[in-house]
C-alpha cells in the first residue's frame, strides 16, 4: 500500500451543504463569462461587484440570472457586477476565506450563520438593512439567525424552513397504514414504524447521523420533546445537553432501535444518503428540513406518488417547537464600504425582491419550471405572513409538486413554534452530538447517562473556548 | 497451482473489472433502478439518451479537452523536476545531496489536507512573479511537479544504473548536460512510464485543489465540473458523465501498460 | 516587463556555459568529482527541484508551521498564542481515540494489506503467459473514480440481510453484520477497501522487483527440484528485502495518514471508533468551525510529521546494516 501521487480527490462532505441545492437554485450560473479580471474597482470609477451564482445551472437559469444582472446595473449605475460560480464546500470556503477571493455576495446555511458572525468573518450590514423598506419587518425568529449578540443584522435570511417529518406513502399504504393521516405524535411514530418495518422489511424510521447531521437531528427531536442545548444569559453561555428531554429523545430512539428493531441497517446516513435511500422506497419515515422534496426529485427521481410529508410531532411540553433553518445572505469580510453598500442593494433586489415583488417572483418561479426544478415545496415566511401568501399567489400557476401530498405538513405548519438552531458553536456542538446518536443506534448497551454528561462537559468547553 | 492462478484471475477480474462493469451499465440504467436493484446484472429498459444527455449538460468536450492539457502539463512538470533533480541527486551527487533528500522526503509527513490554505495563499501571490496564478493551469501544474514520491522513485533508479556507463561517457568527453540528456535520459524509459501513468492518473483524479485554483469552469477539468453539477443532475446522467469520463483514463491506461507494467523500469527502481 | 524575463534567482551566477565540447579536449574531471561540492552544473539540474519544492511544498509548510502558533479567524490579522494550540489538541478527549485508531488500522493494514500484494506478486510472477493481463486487472481499482467506489462499497457493506456480503453470508447461515454500523466491524471493513484501492500499485511494483530477480537463481533451485514454496522462500522473498523494506515503511507513513475511507464512508463514525488522526486534523480546519481552528489543525499536523520523521529516521537507522548485506 504505497502512498504513490498524493491524492486529494476529496468529497464534499456535505454537512452543511443540505439546504443550499434547493432554497439557492434560482441563483444561476455563467458558463463562460466567469470574473477572473483582477481586483481592481470597475471601469468608469464605479464600483466593482462580485455576486455569485450556483455552479452548474441549466442554460435557461443562467440567461434568466444574467437578465437579473442587466436589469440590476440598469437600475444602479454606480455598480459594475461580476458574477462568479459559488458552492459551498467547507475546503474551498476556508481557502477562498483566508485568500480573499469570496464572491463579495455569497448565501450560507442558517447553521454557519452563527459562527460566521461570531468570528466576524462576514460584513456588518445592518446599517444598510435597516435602511431598506422592509427592514424591520422581517420574521423575528427567522432573522435572528443571522444577527449577532446584540441584534444587529449581520446575514439577511432569504428563505426559511422547518424541520418535517417525510415519510413514504407507498410504504405506508403497503404496511396497512393510511398515508392520509401520518402519525402526529411521537408514539404514533413509533408504532408506524414497527408496523412499517414488521410488514414491508424496510426500516420504519431512521435518522442522520454523520458529517454532523446526528447533531443536527437529534437537536431537532431535542427541541420537539420541550429541550434546549444551550441557556444564554447576557454574554454567558451554557451548554445544556444532559438533560431529561435529550434524554427522552434518545430514550425513543434507543427503544425504536432496540426493542422494536424498526431503524433498519444503517446508522450512517448523511443527508445525500438518506435522501437516496428514502427515494429509492427503503425508509418509512425520517426528519429533514420541510422543502426536502426538490432535492428528492431533481437528483434521486423519487417517484411523486410515494411523497408524503407531516408535521413534526411535538411532544405536549411548554417549550417544544420546531427546530428552523434556511439561507443567508451575507457579504465578505474585506469588503470595501461602497462594496457592502452595493452588495446590500444586490441582496435587496436578487434574492429579496422574489419574495416581495409580483415580477420578480414569478420570474423565479418560471425559470426553474421551465428547466424542469420543482416549484412549490414548503417554505416559512421570511417576512409577515401577509407577504408570504402573495408570493404563493404569484407563483401559483408554476407549482409542479404534489401540493395535496403535502397538506398534513403545509395544514399545520405555521401553527407551530418555530425555534433557532442553538447559537454558540453551533456546528461543534453538532459535531459532538453525532457520536452520541451513533453510540446509542450501534451499541444496545449504550449509557446514554454518561454519553451526555460527556458531550454536554465537551461542548461548554468549545463554547468557552470561541 | 493451475487452479490457484485461475482462483486469483477470477478474483481480480472481480474486484478490478467490476467496478467498472458496473459502471457502464448504471450509465445506461434509470436512476430508480439503478438505486433499487443496484446489482441486478441487467436493467430492462437501457436509457441510452442518458449517454447524450451527459454529454450535452456536462459540456463533456470542454472538460475533457481541460482534463488532457492539465494532465498534460502536470506530467512535464513533474517529469522535469524528477529527472533533473533525480540526476543531480544520484549521478552528479553533490555534497548536500544528503540534505537535499532529507528534506524532499520530509514533505510526505506533512499531510497534504492541512497545506490546502497555505499552498492557496501562495498561488495567490506567488513569489518571483507577482501575478495570482489563479485560473491559470500553472496553478495546477506546478505544484504537481512538488511530489516527493516521483523525485525518490526516479532517484533510486539513477541509483542502480551502471556506474561504467558514465564513466565511458567521460572518457568520450561528455559533460554532465551532454550525460544527461544523451545517455542517462535514453537509458530511463522504462521509470519515465512509471512516474508518467502515476502522474496521469493522480491528475484525472484529483478533485479538490483544481476546484479550489480554477473556479472559472471555462478551465475547469472533468474531475471538478462533474461534482460541481452533482446537486442539478439526477444520480443516473451523473453516472452516465462518470463513465464516458472514465474511458479517456482507461484507454491511456492499456496503453501505456506495456511500458509500464512490463516491470524493467520498476526492477531497477526497487531492486534491494 | 524585462524585469520579470528571467526569473532565474541571483545565486549563484549561471558562470561559463559548460556546454559540450566539439572535440574530446585534454582530461576532463570525472562527473562525479566535477560535481563534487556542488558545481554550478548540479545546481542548475536542482534548480527546479529547489524552485517547485520551494514555492509549493516547503514555503507553504514553513506557513503552516507558523499558523500552529497563532488563532487566526482568516480574515483579520493573526494573534500568536505560543503553545496554545498544541495544549488544546493535547487536552481534546478525542485525540487519544485518534491516535488509538490510527494505529489499529495500521496494524490491521499491516496484517492483511501488506501481505496480500506480496503474495498476488508472487503468484503473479509464476504465470508465464498474460502477466499483463493479471497486471492491469489489479491496477485497475486504482483508477476508479471515487464517488464510484464509494457507491459501489456501500452496497456491498449495506448492513441489512439484503446487502450483498451480508447475502453471501446468508448462504452459510451467518446472520447479516453491520460491517460499517457497527462498531467493532467498521475499522477491519475500511481496512478492506483501502487494501482493494491501494494494493494494485503495490503488486505492480512488486512484481517489478520479482522479474528482476537473476533467472540463473531460479535456474539453480530448479535444478535442484525445490518446490514452488521452497523457491519463492529461500530465491524470491531474500530478493525482495530491499524494496519490502521500503514499502514497509511507506505503509506505515501511508497509514499514519489514513484519511480517504473514513471520510467518505463512516465520517469517522459509528461513535468516533473509525476517527483517525488526519479526520480529527481535517475536522478541526474544515468541519466545524470554518477555519477557526487551523491553528489547532496546523498543530496537530506538526507533531504528527515529527513524530513520522522520528520513526523513519530510526527505522532506517536500525535496518541499516540488515538492507545493505
Amino acid at each position: 500500500m504505497i502512498s504513490a501521487p498524493r491524492n486529494r480527490a476529496l468529497r464534499n462532505p456535505s454537512p452543511r451543504s443540505r439546504l443550499l441545492p434547493a432554497t439557492t437554485l434560482a441563483l444561476a450560473l455563467v458558463a463562460t463569462a466567469c470574473g477572473s479580471d483582477s481586483d481592481t474597482a470597475g471601469e468608469d470609477g464605479t464600483v466593482r461587484l462580485v455576486v455569485s451564482i450556483d455552479a452548474g445551472l441549466e442554460q435557461g437559469a443562467v440567461d434568466a440570472f444574467n437578465e437579473r444582472v442587466a436589469q440590476f446595473e440598469a437600475a444602479n449605475d454606480d455598480v459594475t457586477v461580476e458574477v462568479q460560480e459559488y458552492t459551498w464546500t467547507a475546503t474551498t470556503f476556508t481557502a477562498q476565506l483566508a485568500g480573499g477571493t469570496l464572491p463579495d455576495v455569497f448565501t450560507v446555511p442558517f447553521t454557519d450563520g452563527r459562527g460566521l458572525i461570531e468570528r466576524r468573518q462576514v460584513s456588518d450590514i445592518s446599517g444598510q438593512v435597516a435602511e431598506l423598506p422592509y427592514g424591520d419587518s422581517f420574521n423575528p425568529t427567522v432573522v435572528s439567525a443571522g444577527t449577532d449578540d446584540d441584534g444587529n443584522v449581520w446575514a439577511v435570511p432569504i428563505a426559511a424552513y422547518g424541520q418535517a417529518l417525510h415519510y413514504n406513502r407507498t410504504l405506508f399504504e403497503e404496511a396497512g397504514l393510511d398515508p392520509d393521516t401520518p402519525p402526529t405524535t411521537w408514539e404514533e411514530v413509533r408504532e408506524a414504524a414497527d408496523t412499517i418495518s414488521e410488514e414491508t422489511g424496510q426500516a420504519g424510521y431512521t435518522m442522520m447521523t454523520s458529517g454532523n447531521t446526528g447533531g443536527w437531528i437529534l437537536t431537532s427531536m431535542n427541541y420537539a420533546f420541550g429541550g434546549r442545548t444551550e441557556v444564554l444569559d447576557g454574554d454567558d453561555a451554557t451548554a445544556t445537553i444532559d438533560t431529561p428531554e435529550m434524554a427522552e429523545a434518545l430514550e425513543l430512539v434507543r427503544t425504536m432501535r432496540w426493542e422494536d428493531d424498526s431503524m433498519g441497517a444503517n446508522f450512517l446516513y448523511e443527508w445525500e444518503s438518506i435522501n437516496q435511500d428514502f427515494s429509492s422506497g427503503r425508509i418509512g419515515m425520517y426528519v429533514s428540513g420541510g422543502g426536502n422534496y426538490g432535492n428528492l426529485v431533481t437528483q434521486n427521481a423519487i417517484d411523486p406518488d410515494d411523497y408524503g410529508v407531516a408535521a413534526l410531532p411535538l411532544a405536549d411540553h411548554p417549550d417544544a417547537g420546531v427546530l428552523g433553518g434556511g439561507d443567508l445572505a451575507v457579504v465578505r469580510a474585506d469588503a470595501e464600504p461602497e462594496v457592502v453598500d452595493a452588495g446590500v442593494r444586490w441582496i435587496d433586489f436578487y434574492y429579496l425582491a422574489k419574495l416581495t415583488d409580483e415580477e420578480a417572483s414569478v420570474l423565479d418561479a418560471r425559470t426553474l419550471a421551465e428547466a424542469g426544478q420543482p416549484v412549490g415545496s414548503p417554505q416559512l415566511a421570511v417576512f409577515d405572513q401577509e407577504t408570504h401568501e402573495a408570493k404563493l399567489g404569484w407563483q401559483e400557476e408554476y407549482v409542479n409538486v404534489p401540493l395535496e401530498q403535502m397538506t398534513p405538513y403545509t395544514d399545520a405548519m405555521f401553527e407551530q413554534p418555530l425555534v433557532n438552531e442553538p447559537t454558540r458553536s453551533t456546528q461543534e456542538v453538532y459535531a459532538l452530538l453525532d457520536p452520541v446518536v451513533q453510540a446509542v443506534l450501534t451499541d444496545r448497551d449504550a449509557d446514554v447517562a454518561a454519553l451526555l454528561a460527556e458531550a454536554e462537559a465537551a461542548a461548554q468547553a468549545q463554547i468557552d473556548r470561541e | 497451482m493451475r487452479l490457484v492462478l485461475g482462483a486469483l484471475l477470477g478474483l481480480l477480474f472481480l474486484v478490478g473489472l467490476g467496478p467498472m462493469l458496473w459502471l457502464a451499465r448504471a450509465a445506461v440504467t434509470p436512476t430508480q433502478n439503478t438505486l433499487r436493484e443496484p446489482l441486478s446484472l441487467w436493467s430492462n429498459p437501457l436509457d441510452w439518451a442518458n449517454l447524450y444527455t451527459a454529454w450535452a449538460r456536462f459540456d463533456i468536450d470542454l472538460h475533457m479537452f481541460n482534463t488532457v492539457v492539465i494532465a498534460a502539463g502536470a506530467w512535464l512538470v513533474q517529469i522535469v523536476v524528477a529527472t533533473t533533480a533525480g540526476y543531480a541527486l544520484s549521478v552528479l551527487r553533490p555534497r548536500y545531496r544528503k540534505a537535499v533528500t532529507g528534506i524532499v522526503l520530509a514533505t510526505l509527513f506533512v499531510p497534504s489536507v492541512v497545506l490546502l490554505v497555505p499552498l492557496y495563499l501562495t498561488v495567490l501571490d506567488p513569489p518571483l512573479l507577482g501575478t495570482s496564478l489563479v485560473n491559470s493551469f500553472w496553478a495546477v501544474w506546478l505544484p504537481a511537479g512538488a511530489n516527493a514520491f516521483n523525485v525518490l522513485l526516479v532517484q533510486r533508479f539513477f541509483d542502480n544504473l551502471p556506474r561504467e556507463v558514465f564513466e565511458a561517457a567521460r572518457m568520450d568527453g561528455a559533460g554532465p548536460f551532454r550525460l544527461f540528456w544523451s545517455v542517462v535520459l535514453p537509458m530511463s524509459k522504462p521509470i519515465l512510464g512509471v512516474v508518467s501513468v502515476f502522474a496521469v492518473i493522480a491528475s484525472w483524479k484529483d478533485f479538490l485543489w483544481p476546484m479550489l485554483v480554477l473556479p472559472d469552469p471555462a478551465v475547469q477539468p472533468l474531475s471538478v465540473r462533474l461534482p460541481a453539477l452533482r446537486s442539478f443532475v439526477e444520480l443516473d446522467v451523473f453516472l452516465s458523465a462518470l463513465a464516458l469520463s472514465s474511458v479517456i483514463p482507461i484507454a491511456l491506461f492499456l496503453m501505456f501498460q506495456r511500458t509500464f507494467l512490463r516491470g524493467g523500469g520498476l526492477g531497477g527502481a526497487v531492486k534491494g | 516587463m524585462s524585469l520579470t524575463r528571467t526569473a532565474e534567482p541571483a545565486t549563484p551566477p549561471p558562470g561559463p556555459p559548460p556546454a559540450v565540447p566539439a572535440t574530446p579536449g585534454p582530461r576532463r574531471r570525472s562527473p562525479r568529482s566535477w560535481a563534487r561540492g556542488g558545481g554550478p552544473a548540479c545546481l542548475v539540474f536542482l534548480l527546479p527541484l529547489f524552485l517547485v519544492f520551494g514555492v509549493f511544498s516547503w514555503w507553504p509548510i514553513v506557513r503552516a508551521v507558523v499558523m500552529s502558533f497563532q488563532r487566526t479567524n482568516l480574515v483579520s490579522a493573526p494573534t500568536f498564542v505560543g503553545l496554545d494550540n498544541f495544549a488544546y489538541v493535547l487536552s481534546d478527549p478525542l485525540l487519544g481515540t485518534a491516535v488509538t485508531n490510527t494505529l489499529y488500522f495500521a496494524v490491521l493494514s499491516l496484517v492483511f494489506g501488506y501481505p496480500i500484494p506480496l503474495l498476488a506478486a508472487v503468484l503473479m510472477s509464476e504465470v508465464r503467459r498474460a502477466r499483463g493481463l493479471f497486471s492491469v486487472l489489479a491496477y485497475l481499482p486504482v483508477v476508479v473514480p471515487p464517488v464510484v467506489s464509494v457507491l459501489l462499497w456501500q452496497f456491498f457493506y449495506d448492513g441489512g440481510s439484503t446487502g450483498v456480503f451480508n447475502t453471501v453470508l446468508g448462504w452459510f447461515g451467518f446472520g447479516p453484520v453491520g460491517w460499517l454500523q457497527d462498531p467493532v466491524m467498521a475499522m477491519p471493513s475500511l481496512v478492506l477497501v483501502a487494501t482493494w484501492s491501494a494494493a494494485g500499485g503495490t503488486v505492480i511494483i512488486y512484481l517489478a522487483a520479482l522479474t528482476s530477480v537473476n533467472p540463473d537463481l531460479y535456474d539453480a533451485a530448479e535444478m535442484d527440484g525445490a518446490s514452488i514454496w521452497r523457491k519463492v522462500w529461500h530465491v524470491t522473498l531474500p530478493q525482495l528485502r530491499g524494496i519490502l523494506l521500503i514499502t514497509f515503511i511507506l505503509q506505515i507513513i501511508g497509514t499514519a495518514q489514513v484519511f480517504l475511507e473514513p471520510f467518505l464512508l463512516t465520517g469517522g463514525g459509528p461513535a468516533n471508533s473509525t476517527t483517525t488522526v488526519l479526520l480529527l486534523i481535517y475536522d478541526y480546519a474544515f468541519a466545524t468551525s470554518l477555519g477557526g481552528d487551523y491553528g489547532a489543525a496546523t498543530a496537530l499536523s506538526l507533531m504528527l510529521a515529527v513524530f513520522l520523521a522520528v520513526l523513519s529516521a530510526v527505522y532506517f537507522r536500525l535496518t541499516r546494516s540488515w538492507s545493505s548485506s
